[in-house]
C-alpha cells in the first residue's frame, strides 16, 4: 500500500486549493463543532446540576400524598399527624436524620418604609446541619427550644436583613408578618447566607427565604398533607423511600401507594435523563449538517477527479493500478475530511467554552465524543469519497491520456 | 536477429462506437527482437496509435494475439497489464505528460512508487536517471520551469525508472524544435545502442524515422511497408 505517498499527495493538492479545501471542510467544520459544542454544554450542565444537588443534600426527600389515589377529596385519616411523623423517626432511627411536616407561608412584612415579602418556610431543630449549602452568619438556627416551646423565631437571609432592616447583623429586631390571618411579631434569631444558585432564576418568587420552627405555621389539627426528610445518605434512598411510605401506609392503614416521596437523588437522575435526551436530540439534529458537509466533499471530489483525468491517465499508463488510484481520491477526501473534524472539534470546544464562562460554568469534555467526531467525520469522508474515487480508479487510461 | 520480445498474429482492433464500428487494425502480423530500434509511420488514423496503446498494455485487441515477452497478454488480469506498463514498458509521450503539480524528480520517482520502491532507493536512482539525461540540477523545478526538450527529457528518464526492456514513444519530438529533437533522438539512440533497449518510435517525420534501423509503415490499419535499413543514422 502507499498509504504514505497518498497522505503526501493529498496534503499537496490540499495545499495547493487552499480556499477550495477550506470551503469543502467548512460544512464538516459547522457540523462537528456544533455537535461538539451541544454534548459539550449538556454534560457541563450535567456537571453543574449534579454540584447543586449535592450542595442541597442529596438525602434530601419529601413524602407526600398520592394525589392520584385521593382525587376525590382528602379524607382527615389520608392526611400525615404529627404521632405518625413519630412513629415513622421511632421506626427508622438510624435512616432518618432530619424529619418535620413540609410546611410554608408566604406573607408581606414592613419595616418603617421598606416593605417586603417573606416566604416562611417550616424547619424542625438544627435544619441547617443538613442543608448543607446554608452558611449562618450572626445568630443561631431554629432549635429545639423553638419548635418545642412554638416561639415566634425566625432567620432571615443575609439579603433581607441588608435590605429590610439595613445592617447585616439584624439578630434582635422584630419583623411583623400575617400567618394564617393573624398579626405575629417575629423575632429574628439568625442570619444566613446561601451561595447563588442556578435554581435561583427557577422560582420566581421576590420574597426572602426565611425560616421559622413548623409549629407556629400549622394550623388547628396539625395535620399535614407533606414531611421533609432527611435520609441515611449511605443508603440507597429509593429503596429508603419505599420503606418509609410503605411504613407510613401500613400505619395509617391505606394502600401501599398511598403515600409518594421524591428524593434529590431521584430528581438528579430524571434531570441528567432530560438533559442527556436533549444533547443527543439537538446533537442529531446537527450530526445531519455532517451529512450535507459529505456531500460538499463528494462534489468537490468529482470536480478534482475530472480537472486530473489526464494525471489519471498517466499515472495508470506508469503502472497505477485501480486501487492505488481508488486510493489515492479516498485518503484526500477522508483528509479533508478528518481536517475539518479536528478544525471542528477545536471550534466546538472554543464555542462551548465560551458559551459556558458567560453562566460561569466549569466545562466538561467527554473525549470519547472528540473520538466519535473525528472518527465519524472521516468516516463521512471515506462514504462521500468512495464514489468519486471509483469513478477515477475505474477511468479508461486512453480516454484519460487523451483528456485536454 | 536475437531473442523474440513482441510477437503478434492476426492481431484486429475495432473500436465499436455503438453506430458505427471503426477498424483501427486490420490482422496485423508483427515480430519485434529484442533490441531493435523501430520507427512506426503513417498518416493519422492509420492505426499507429491504436497500435502503440496495444503494445504498451493500455488497451486490448478484439482479436488475434499478442505475446510480450513469450506471454500472452490477453490473458492477464488489469492488474496483471498495470505490472507489465510499471516494470516491462516505459512511455515517452508527444505532450510529455509530466504531472504538473509535482517537481521533475517526483515525476521520476512516479513509476518506482507504483513498483513500491523504498523512497531512499527510489530518490536515488531518480536522481541517477536525471544525471544521465543532463538535468540533475533541475531535479527540484515543477515542469513549467522546464523547456520542451527540458520536460521530454524528464518523461524518458522517468520512463527507464523501472529498467523497461521497452521504450514506447508516440511522436517524442512532436512537440519540439529541431535542436531539441536531435537532441532526444540522440538519447534514444544512446539507450538503444548503449543500453541495449528495444526502442520503438511512432512518428510521421521522414528525419526522425532516419535515426532507427527499421521502419514499419501503416495505413488503413494495415501494415503496407516493413523496410529494414540496417543500421541507421545514429
Amino acid at each position: 500500500m502507499l498509504i504514505y505517498e497518498n497522505i503526501i499527495l493529498a496534503l499537496t493538492s490540499i495545499k495547493s486549493n487552499k480556499m477550495r479545501s477550506f470551503l469543502t471542510m467548512l460544512g464538516i467544520i459547522i457540523g462537528i463543532s456544533s455537535v461538539i459544542a451541544i454534548t459539550s454544554i449538556g454534560a457541563s450542565a450535567k456537571g453543574v446540576v449534579g454540584k447543586e444537588f449535592e450542595a442541597y443534600g442529596m438525602n434530601n426527600m419529601f413524602a407526600y400524598l398520592n394525589w392520584e389515589l385521593t382525587q376525590d377529596g382528602v379524607e382527615e385519616s389520608d392526611l400525615i399527624m404529627p404521632e405518625d411523623i413519630e412513629a415513622l423517626q421511632a421506626r427508622f432511627p438510624e435512616d432518618i436524620k432530619y424529619i418535620s411536616p413540609y410546611v410554608q407561608v408566604e406573607s408581606d412584612t414592613k419595616i418603617g418604609r421598606v416593605k417586603g415579602k417573606v416566604s416562611m418556610y417550616g424547619v424542625g431543630p438544627d435544619y441547617h446541619k443538613h442543608k448543607k449549602n446554608m452558611k449562618l452568619l450572626h445568630g443561631r438556627m431554629i432549635n429545639a427550644s423553638d419548635v418545642d416551646g412554638e416561639k415566634d423565631r425566625i432567620v432571615i437571609e443575609k439579603k433581607a436583613a441588608l435590605s429590610l432592616f439595613n445592617k447585616e447583623n439584624a439578630v434582635g429586631e422584630t419583623l411583623a408578618v400575617v400567618i394564617n390571618g393573624e398579626m405575629k411579631d417575629l423575632v429574628v434569631v439568625g442570619v444566613y447566607e446561601v451561595p447563588a444558585s442556578l435554581f435561583d432564576a427557577m422560582f420566581m418568587s421576590d420574597a426572602y427565604q426565611t425560616y421559622v420552627p413548623y409549629p407556629i405555621l400549622q394550623t388547628g389539627d396539625r395535620s399535614n398533607w407533606a414531611i421533609e426528610l432527611y435520609t441515611n445518605e449511605k443508603k440507597n434512598q429509593d429503596a429508603l423511600g419505599k420503606e418509609f411510605t410503605s411504613y407510613l401506609a401500613r400505619i395509617k392503614d391505606k394502600e401501599p401507594n398511598f403515600y409518594i416521596f421524591e428524593s434529590a437523588e431521584s430528581q438528579l437522575t430524571t434531570i441528567n435523563k432530560i438533559l442527556g435526551t436533549l444533547s443527543i436530540a439537538i446533537g442529531a439534529i446537527a450530526a445531519i449538517s455532517l451529512v450535507v458537509g459529505g456531500i460538499g466533499i463528494m462534489n468537490i471530489m468529482l470536480v478534482s477527479v475530472t480537472e486530473r483525468t489526464r494525471e489519471i491517465g498517466i499515472r495508470k499508463s506508469l503502472g497505477a493500478r485501480t486501487k492505488d488510484i481508488l486510493m489515492q481520491f479516498l485518503i484526500e477526501s477522508m483528509i479533508i475530511s478528518a481536517i475539518g473534524g479536528v478544525i471542528g472539534t477545536i471550534l466546538g470546544i472554543v464555542i462551548a467554552a465560551v458559551g459556558m464562562s458567560f453562566a460561569k460554568i466549569a466545562i466538561v469534555i467527554d473525549p470519547k465524543v472528540i473520538i466519535l467526531a473525528v472518527g465519524f467525520s472521516a468516516m463521512v469522508g471515506m462514504f462521500f469519497g468512495l464514489y468519486p474515487a471509483r469513478k477515477a480508479a475505474r477511468l479508461d487510461p486512453i480516454e484519460a491520456l487523451r483528456y485536454e | 536477429m536475437t531473442d523474440e520480445i513482441i510477437r503478434m498474429e492476426g492481431l484486429t482492433k475495432i473500436y465499436d462506437t455503438g453506430e458505427i464500428q471503426v477498424t483501427a487494425l486490420k490482422e496485423i502480423d508483427l515480430t519485434i527482437h529484442k533490441g531493435e530500434f523501430i520507427a512506426i509511420m503513417g498518416a493519422s488514423g492509420s492505426g499507429k496509435s491504436t497500435l502503440m496503446n496495444i503494445i504498451g498494455c493500455l488497451d486490448r485487441p478484439t482479436e488475434g494475439r499478442y505475446f510480450l515477452e513469450g506471454v500472452d497478454v490477453m490473458e492477464k488480469s488489469d492488474n496483471e497489464l498495470s505490472a507489465v506498463r510499471n516494470k516491462q514498458i516505459g512511455f515517452v509521450f508527444q505532450s510529455f505528460n509530466l504531472i504538473s503539480r509535482t517537481s521533475a524528480l517526483k515525476n521520476v520517482e512516479l513509476p518506482m512508487v507504483y513498483g513500491r520502491v523504498g523512497a531512499e532507493e527510489r530518490k536515488e536512482r531518480a536522481m541517477e536517471l536525471l544525471r544521465n539525461v543532463g538535468l540533475e540540477d533541475r531535479a527540484h523545478h515543477m515542469p513549467n520551469e522546464l523547456s520542451g526538450g527540458q520536460k521530454q527529457r524528464v518523461a524518458i528518464a522517468r520512463a527507464l525508472a523501472n529498467k523497461p526492456q521497452i521504450l514506447l514513444a508516440d511522436e517524442p519530438t512532436g512537440n519540439l524544435d529541431s535542436q531539441s529533437s536531435v537532441e532526444i533522438m540522440e538519447i534514444f539512440c544512446m539507450l538503444n545502442r548503449q543500453e541495449g533497449n528495444t526502442v520503438i518510435i511512432v512518428t510521421h517525420e521522414r528525419d526522425i524515422a532516419e535515426f532507427t534501423d527499421r521502419v514499419i509503415t501503416f495505413r488503413d490499419g494495415r501494415i503496407i511497408k516493413d523496410e529494414v535499413k540496417g543500421v541507421g543514422s545514429c
